[in-house]
């Protein structure tokens, strides 16, 4: 494990607990944000030597983060969105957009374009692994809860 | 229950949708919450429509009366311990189906609660703006240089939300305060590079709460808001990136 690597870790765990700190959470909610960052971006490092391929690393961290978020949101008995979201934050293509910025008063337009591009396809990444496990969870707890409650809602999409 | 009461038990409900969608709610889950605790209280027929901004609630009661009543929502300010509480306060009224009255207590009391302090944020924002320059790849320098203008950016946030009240402009001007702040610091030598510094402050600014709950309601079939919200986060991540670009060009085309 390289220094920086190490340094990135502690950084994304103080950067959990002020996101989480910020966004109210408390108790054994921050700690599975704090846990969740963790998570997040090592499992992003350990990927990282295996697989080549840095927007499909993000599709499986974001997918792998939102499962973990959605069961801990469950098992707290609270909402998934501030979870996945601090424990996603590491991710966020910050750099590669600062860079894209930066690029466009450079001359060189085929550098901006490459770093717009590479910024795109991390964040839909990002976006792409979030919205399955979302979709995922809305099928078997929707139902869940339907059992549960005994309440039957009408469907918010489109109906035959 | 009879007429009058129906009408207060709609008050009450409505207050919680709003305060749902205040401390940062999904619109779903909202209209979620909103339809069961009315299917408990066993209305004839709920028509919840809830968008960011703005929610409409009719509900049909059994004896042929019917109520409407709707809310306008300005402002959002992220608070998951209230938005916690709310939905066990609502999980709660499914159960027990108490009098409007014993709801109104309660949701006084969840409105009361404590939320961040503000010396609190201006630390976050600070250790926020610092541990990310680190991330990036930033010395000591520039970490302390990113912690000094993280706590300013609050400052400049808070400035605004007193004068202008216009979040995207108030999410400019910080964007700009930053960049400036981090060019004068390396042309005064203190840090050696912008780059870290500039990202590690827009990563206080980035809207991350905003897209995800986007992203879901999208999902979801709560097309308009999802819509709505996307908006707005893209408005945001453009009056940083404006920022940026306004003090660029103040600088003639380069602040390196």
């Amino acid at each position: 494990m390289k220094q920086i690597e190490i340094i990135q870790l502690g950084a994304v765990l103080i950067g959990a607990f002020c996101f989480g700190t910020l966004f109210n959470l408390k108790g054994k909610k921050l700690l599975a944000s704090a846990f969740g960052s963790i998570l997040s971006w090592g499992l992003f490092l350990l990927l990282g030597r295996v697989i080549d391929n840095e927007p499909v690393n993000y599709f499986i961290v974001a997918v792998v983060v939102s499962l973990y978020s959605e069961v801990m949101a469950r098992l707290l008995r609270t909402p998934a969105t501030p979870i996945v979201t601090t424990s996603l934050i590491p991710l966020i293509p910050g750099g590669s957009l600062y860079y894209t910025m930066a690029y466009a008063f450079e001359s060189d337009f085929s550098k901006f374009l490459a770093k717009a591009v590479s910024t795109l396809k991390l964040a839909s990444a990002l976006a792409l692994g979030i919205l399955a496990v979302t979709a995922l969870s809305q099928l078997i707890f929707r139902r869940w809860n339907t059992q549960r409650t005994g309440i039957k809602l009408r469907s918010t999409g489109s109906k035959k | 229950m009879n007429h009058t009461n129906m009408e207060h038990l709609l008050d009450c409900i409505m207050d919680i949708g709003e305060q749902m969608l205040i401390s940062g709610a999904e619109v779903h889950r909202a209209e979620d919450s909103l339809q069961r605790i009315f299917a408990a209280y066993g209305t004839k027929r709920t028509d919840v429509f809830i968008i960011t901004s703005s929610m409409v609630v009719t509900i049909h009661t059994t004896d042929g009366k019917v109520f409407t009543q709707t809310r306008r929502i300005t402002e959002t300010a992220a608070d998951y311990e209230k938005l916690h509480r709310l939905n066990e306060l609502s999980r709660s009224i499914c159960q027990s189906r108490c009098a409007p009255s014993e709801i109104r207590r309660q949701l006084d009391e969840i409105n009361t609660g404590k939320t961040c302090p503000l010396w609190q944020e201006f630390i976050c924002y600070a250790v926020i703006a610092a541990i990310f320059t680190m991330f990036f790849g930033g010395g000591i320098a520039e970490t302390l240089t990113g912690f000094v203008i993280g706590a300013l950016i609050r400052l400049m946030l808070l400035v605004c939300d007193r004068t202008v009240h216009n979040k995207i402009f108030a999410k400019f001007m910080s964007s700009m305060m930053a960049t400036a702040l981090a060019a004068l610091a390396m042309h005064t030598g203190l840090i050696p590079t912008v780059d870290n510094v500039i990202i590690g402050n827009i990563m206080t600014m980035i809207p991350g709460i905003g897209l995800t709950n986007a992203l879901k309601d999208l999902f979801v079939g709560d097309s308009i808001a999802g819509l709505l919200r996307t908006i707005e986060a893209c408005i945001t991540a453009l009056a940083i990136a404006a920022g940026y670009f306004a003090v660029v060009f103040l600088a003639g085309g380069s602040i390196t």
